[in-house]
């Protein structure tokens, strides 16, 4: 099937919905049918994406220009199925979660154009099919997302929020044309498939520059640490279905521009690209999830989380270049697909969890961890669904998460496979930050999930919550792809390695999926589990007991007490773990990379503290904040007052510069 | 009539068949769960050192534990301060049957304070207490026995006591 | 550890071997009273319950009612009458019902109302 048409349908479908958010966002049934529009085209997308990653590559579409903008190519190709699947995923849940998320009005009108019109856009950036198409889609992506985070522009931190979005895009953006203009001037084409065909005439020194730049560039957008510090700035302010999709798609385009680079464009590569790929894939994934564990704000927690996950992709795709540099061609496909397999769930699960942050949010007017508790029982089906995402990102067996993630280390452990003592070790140690990460990760989450959800509620909002008229269905089809990737994991290996096929042409197919529901990490000695099997037996280990225990219970009279609670007379809220107590080892341990800055002011010099409230705070300092970015801000403001003289305001001197530049024109064409 | 008969079948009808059917639950191995209602903690003293390589309570079978779902016997000290009526309660009903409770010391068992609106004076009417302990404090060997007692390893004395000295002082 | 063992072994097993047999710790302990009947008089008895700071003495017409759960072993009725009242050496006073524990000592039969400290006088 040739996806080309599907995809464009979405698009239609796409442009149509903004259309109608924009004529009649104002009334309740003009948001239905924007949101009903939205999620056939999403439903499109994701057939689509599927049809590329089983159909291959499509073939080059020219669909018109124009002078300003060039000429406009798409491609449907089988490396961006997964992301094109993902983000038609991403627009059928939101879709449903819109109605009754945002009040209709005329902000929401615009918002859900904008919106769509992002969802346009971000189609148009995987189905580039040559240079200008993705430049002018990836700018375009960018400039609404900006305006999705700004939803309500008068709110000052909404405002920094959006800045730093736009800024670090726009500074990505300009490392991004340099290296498309690289590789588009040493292959004498801007068609992308044509590059990647004629990858051998960009010469050494050229390819490493090109793909340095694209991997700066793209990480921005992906989050790559240090250029991170945008993400969570965006995430808390826009509103949770902009968070999610930001979470869920908009960074899964960087990674999408990282593998462009890496694994379509030039594919060839010294062994180095790939470790410093590796290394800085596992730098953000520890960095992103140890300042995970010192949020209070789920929303902020949550992108810190996004971090991490990406960190995780980037190090898969690293140790895949690596792999390639030793000649080992089973490895290589088969970290680029157990990296797409974790883009695939994380975009899932972190989409669920941010919705469900956005609902947490409505009900009890409060994204503080510490303000909630024991919306378990207040709100029993976000709980649910919640926990579903929350045991995927944690990966733990058998579900999505810990799928993709046993991949990536089955991979990575086979490091010494590519003989060279030094890149083995590397290959090692990244394998045990991820390991680092993952259990810091449970830990996180069993933070992120517990100090809300369970326990009692710290405050009378968390206490009066209710999730009635609160969005589920768009959450609940996210859980239910949850489990639908984690049980059918062979089957989504399977249509992933026909997208190998045409990406890599390694056939992974007998190295992967040996029959009998088994997954085998490309080399058949090594190792191999099968998540089916696994869920089966899991199921089978906890319904067994449970089983025995109610055939055969005694009859005899049984008593139903109280928790022992150690003889207090009532449990209070304030005895419980509060977030950043229960994350407090962590910060301990890692205080050098937190620099904490505490203060504590009393109202008094008592030492017994009777003398009234103590305040006590406590920050991490923001090290790239400080040591990085305000340096650079700085000399570029430096840079920009000694530039100033020239627009001094005088037109004479204006008319010179004009009289000057003909001159050195007339001088350039004579010589 | 015969509902009741039917139901007592299973309950054992005279004190020597209750007294083995205690040494059969417990004769071999007690958990014991001290608790303390406000003693001076001279008790509790005495307590500790059962555990200790002289005395050593494990020999027995008997051992310590903290957790009231795990416990068989409740050993409480302390003449029950009111403030501690709720804990001592919920204690003792955290506690699965069937289980026995042992009063250990003076305070335990009505001596030493009297009941007023601070204090119970002893822990009879809180508490259903199977064994009685005397001593102030009672030391390990009296405690040891008492435990003996309460699972039925021992025989009580102490009825058989009169405390009538006859014959020259010594 | 060699040492440490060695040392262990040639001393010996140090735990009691209470209740198969006596514990030769057991004489020292603080125990109780035992009372004589032939010197307890109506006036000592009322004297023996007030010096008793626990409440374990009380008379009850022409008994010394002693309450052992309630004795401390202080040593003050002893002092205060030594000729009547002497440790008992019974620390195994573990009982299953209260009553056990409540013992009623005959005052001497006819004895005045206040006869001023003779104690340790002959019957």
């Amino acid at each position: 099937m040739n996806p080309l048409p599907v995809l464009a349908g979405a698009a239609a479908a796409w442009g149509l919905a903004a259309l109608i958010a924009l004529l009649g966002g104002t009334s309740r049934p003009a948001v239905r049918a924007c949101c009903a529009v939205s999620g056939l085209g999403g439903a499109a997308a994701v057939a689509g994406g599927v049809a590329s990653l089983l159909s291959g590559d499509s073939r080059v579409v020219t669909a018109g220009g124009s002078v300003v903008v060039g000429t406009l190519q798409l491609q449907a190709t089988s490396l961006a199925g997964v992301f094109v699947a993902l983000l038609g995923l991403v627009a059928v849940a939101i879709a449903a979660y819109v109605p009754r998320y945002h009040e209709p009005g005329r902000a929401t009108g615009l918002y859900l154009a904008v919106y769509n019109l992002a969802l346009l856009a971000s189609l148009a950036v995987l189905a580039a099919g040559n240079v200008v198409t993705f430049l002018v889609a990836w700018e375009t992506m960018a400039l609404l997302c900006y305006l999705l985070v700004l939803r309500r522009p008068r709110r000052a931190e909404a405002a920094a929020g959006a800045f730093w979005f736009l800024a670090l895009s726009e500074v990505g953006f300009v490392l991004i044309i340099a290296a498309f203009v690289i590789l588009a001037a040493k292959t004498h084409t801007m068609q992308l498939d044509l590059i990647a065909a004629r990858a051998r005439l960009v010469t050494g020194g050229w390819r490493d520059t090109a793909f340095l730049l694209a991997l700066a560039g793209f990480g921005f957008k992906a989050g790559l640490v240090p250029l991170h510090v945008w993400l969570p700035e965006a995430h808390p302010v826009a509103p949770a279905d902009g968070s999610a999709f930001l979470s869920g798609l908009v960074v899964k385009l960087g990674v999408y521009g990282i593998a462009l680079f890496g694994f379509g464009l030039l594919p060839a590569g010294p062994a180095w690209r790939g470790v410093l790929t590796m290394a800085a894939g596992a730098v953000t994934a520890a960095i992103g999830i140890l300042y995970a564990l010192g949020e209070r704000d789920i929303k902020r927690f949550l992108a810190f989380s996004t971090i991490e996950n990406i960190g995780i992709i980037v190090t898969a795709f690293g140790a895949a270049m690596t792999f390639w540099a030793y000649g080992q061609r089973l490895l290589w496909a088969f970290l680029l697909l157990a990296g797409l397999y974790h883009v695939a769930n994380h975009g899932t699960y972190k989409t669920l969890l941010f919705l469900e942050a956005g609902v947490i949010e409505h009900a009890t007017g409060t994204r503080d961890m510490d303000r909630l508790g024991g919306l378990a029982h207040r709100m029993p089906r976000a709980s649910v669904i919640t926990f579903v995402g929350t045991l995927g990102i944690a990966a733990l067996p058998p579900f999505n998460g810990f799928v993709s993630e046993w991949l990536i280390f089955q991979g990575l452990f086979q490091g010494f496979r590519t003989g060279s003592h030094l890149v083995a070790i590397l290959i090692v140690l990244a394998a045990a930050t991820l390991g680092l990460t993952g259990g810091l990760a449970i830990y996180a989450f069993v933070r992120g999930y517990g100090i809300p959800f369970l326990g009692m509620p710290r405050t009378r909002p968390a206490a009066e919550a209710t999730e009635a008229r609160q969005p589920v269905a768009g959450p609940a089809l996210l859980a239910v792809a949850c489990a639908a990737l984690a049980v059918g994991a062979p089957v989504v290996l399977a249509v992933l390695a026909r997208a190998m096929r045409t990406v890599t042409g390694v056939a992974l197919r007998p190295e992967l999926l040996p029959g009998n529901l088994t997954v085998i990490p490309a080399h058949t000695k090594f190792s191999g589990f099968s998540p089916t099997w696994l869920a089966v037996f899991l199921l089978a280990i906890t319904a067994l007991p449970a089983l025995i225990y109610l055939a055969g219970r005694p009859r005899a009279a049984s008593r139903i007490e109280p928790v022992w609670d150690g003889g207090i007379v009532a449990f209070k809220p304030r005895m419980q773990y509060s977030a950043m107590t229960f994350s407090a080892p962590t910060r301990v341990t890692f205080d050098a990379l937190y620099r904490p800055s505490v203060s504590v002011r009393r109202a008094s010099d008592d030492p017994a503290g009777r003398s009234g409230p103590v305040h006590y705070e406590s920050q991490a300092t923001p090290v790239f904040q400080r040591y990085l970015y305000r340096p650079v801000i700085r000399a570029f403001e430096w840079l920009a007052d000694v530039v100033r003289p020239i627009q001094s305001g005088d037109v004479n001197l204006y008319l010179f510069y004009v009289f000057a530049a003909v001159l050195v024109a007339y001088l350039i064409a004579a010589v | 009539m015969t509902d009741q008969r039917a139901a007592s079948r299973s309950v054992p009808e005279t004190a020597a068949e209750l007294r083995r059917a205690v040494t059969r639950q417990f004769g071999r191995s007690l958990h014991i769960r001290t608790l303390d209602t406000g003693s001076c903690a001279a008790c509790e003293q005495e307590i500790r050192l059962l555990a200790a390589p002289h005395y050593d309570l494990h020999r027995l079978g008997f051992f310590f534990t903290p957790a009231p779902r795990h416990a068989d016997l409740l050993m409480v000290t302390g003449p029950m301060v009111r403030a501690f009526d709720i804990a001592a309660r919920k204690t003792y009903e955290a506690m699965p049957g069937p289980k026995l409770v042992v009063a250990t010391g003076a305070c335990a068992l009505g001596g030493v304070y009297q009941p007023d609106a601070f204090t119970h004076g002893g822990v009879g009417e809180t508490l259903p207490v199977d064994v009685w302990i005397p001593g102030c404090p009672p030391s390990p060997l009296a405690l040891l026995q008492g435990l003996l007692v309460a699972v039925g390893r021992l025989a009580e004395k102490v009825q058989d006591l009169s405390f009538i000295q006859n014959g020259t002082p010594r | 550890m060699t040492l440490w063992f060695l040392r262990g072994l040639r001393r010996g097993v140090v735990t009691t071997r209470y209740p198969a047999r006596p514990d030769a710790s057991a004489a020292a302990l603080p125990t109780p009273p035992a009372f004589r009947p032939e010197a307890l008089t109506r006036a000592l008895a009322d004297r023996l319950a007030a010096a008793c700071p626990s409440r374990a003495l009380a008379r009850d017409g022409d008994a010394l009612v002693f309450d052992v759960g309630a004795c401390t072993a202080c040593g003050r009725c002893l002092a205060e009458a030594p000729g009547a009242a002497t440790s008992s050496g019974e620390f195994e006073l573990a009982a299953t019902l209260p009553a056990h524990l409540v013992k009623r000592i005959p005052l001497l039969a006819g004895g005045g109302a206040a006869a001023p400290a003779t104690e340790g006088g002959s019957p």
